[in-house]
């Protein structure tokens, strides 16, 4: 396969990691409870550390897929595999539009269980240092796992397939571009906005983000399928 | 059959008002000297609607601070009411 297509493959996966709410929704949540109660720099240094703890989740995922893949599955994924990574995309798609979001005009609470999002809640509540907002950041990004699971596996293929050290170029890359929306708000926050602008903006486009991520993991079936199997 | 919940009272404190709409103004980036007016008017109107009661449930005292929080400051009551409905 050719390394654009796997740039391709990589993108796509990226944006549809991208599109999950819980990183976010975690940031949000320690924003609204450091801001209340530590200093501007002490809250921006807590931010940075969550992204950080994001980033590193991703990126020790792939790299743990892309050793899985190279030692277990002879270094590329099989169409068996593949078609089923697929029934999952499609199925994660489908989950997506109906169950990601619990009932409720005015809320984006999630599909987690409720202890364990109050668990976050908690986390989130009593984070105090840089070691605190990393683990939080880590936690909510691989919380999402039944949703990154197939994606990860898609991607460490993809890296696989690629030429040399190109691969831990992408591999950090796609670390950094899933955290992207984090850092969308990260910049906002810095240049003004609060976090609970934020979360109007999430409520209001609920709908959308809902739609958008169901898609995602629907035409990143199509796209496997189309260039991966076929 | 069915178990019964077990009832938790609290004391009531202005002061604990006050602290908690402070942390959400200052969490929604509202100026501290106009949330200051905003916590102690809010304190001041909590205390007097609960002065004649003897015993009331935390949501009826949620709804109160959130109904006098939209007068003076929506993106602060805003923060109140959904600060557990963001994840």
């Amino acid at each position: 396969m050719s390394d654009i297509t796997c740039i391709a493959t990589i993108i796509l996966a990226a944006i549809t990691q991208a599109s999950l709410q819980l990183g976010l929704g975690g940031l949000i949540l320690l924003y609204h409870n450091s801001m209340g109660k530590h200093r501007r720099k002490t809250t921006r240094h807590l931010a940075k550390n969550y992204i950080l703890g994001s980033c590193a989740i991703t990126f020790l995922m792939v790299c743990t897929f892309c050793f899985l893949i190279g030692n277990f599955f002879g270094g590329s994924l099989s169409a068996e595999w593949l078609v089923v990574s697929i029934g999952i995309f499609a199925a994660s798609g489908s989950v997506m539009w109906l169950l990601y979001y619990r009932k409720g005009k005015k809320t984006t609470e999630l599909w987690l269980p409720k202890a364990f999002t109050n668990f976050i809640r908690k986390k989130a509540r009593n984070t105090n240092d840089n070691v605190e907002a990393f683990s939080l950041g880590l936690l909510s990004s691989f919380a999402e796992i039944p949703f990154s699971l197939a994606i990860y596996f898609v991607v460490a293929n993809c890296i696989l397939n690629m030429s040399g050290w190109l691969q831990i170029i992408t591999a950090v890359s796609y670390a950094i571009f899933t955290a992207l929306p984090l850092l969308v708000l990260k910049f906002r926050v810095k240049t003004g906005k609060s976090a609970i602008e934020a979360q109007k903006w999430r409520v209001r486009n609920k709908a959308f983000s809902k739609v958008f991520s169901g898609s995602s993991f629907m035409l990143l079936a199509i796209f496997v399928l189309a260039f991966w199997v076929m | 059959m069915a178990r019964a919940k077990k009832k938790i009272t609290y004391e009531y404190s202005s002061d604990g008002i006050k602290q908690s709409i402070l942390r959400n103004a200052k969490s929604a980036k509202v100026a501290p000297g106009w949330a200051k007016q905003i916590a102690e008017r809010v304190a001041k109107e909590v205390d007097a609607w609960i002065a004649d009661k003897e015993i009331i449930t935390e949501a009826d005292l949620r709804k109160k601070i959130i109904s006098e929080l939209e007068k003076l400051n929506p993106d602060i009551a805003y923060a109140y009411k959904n600060h557990d409905k963001i994840i």
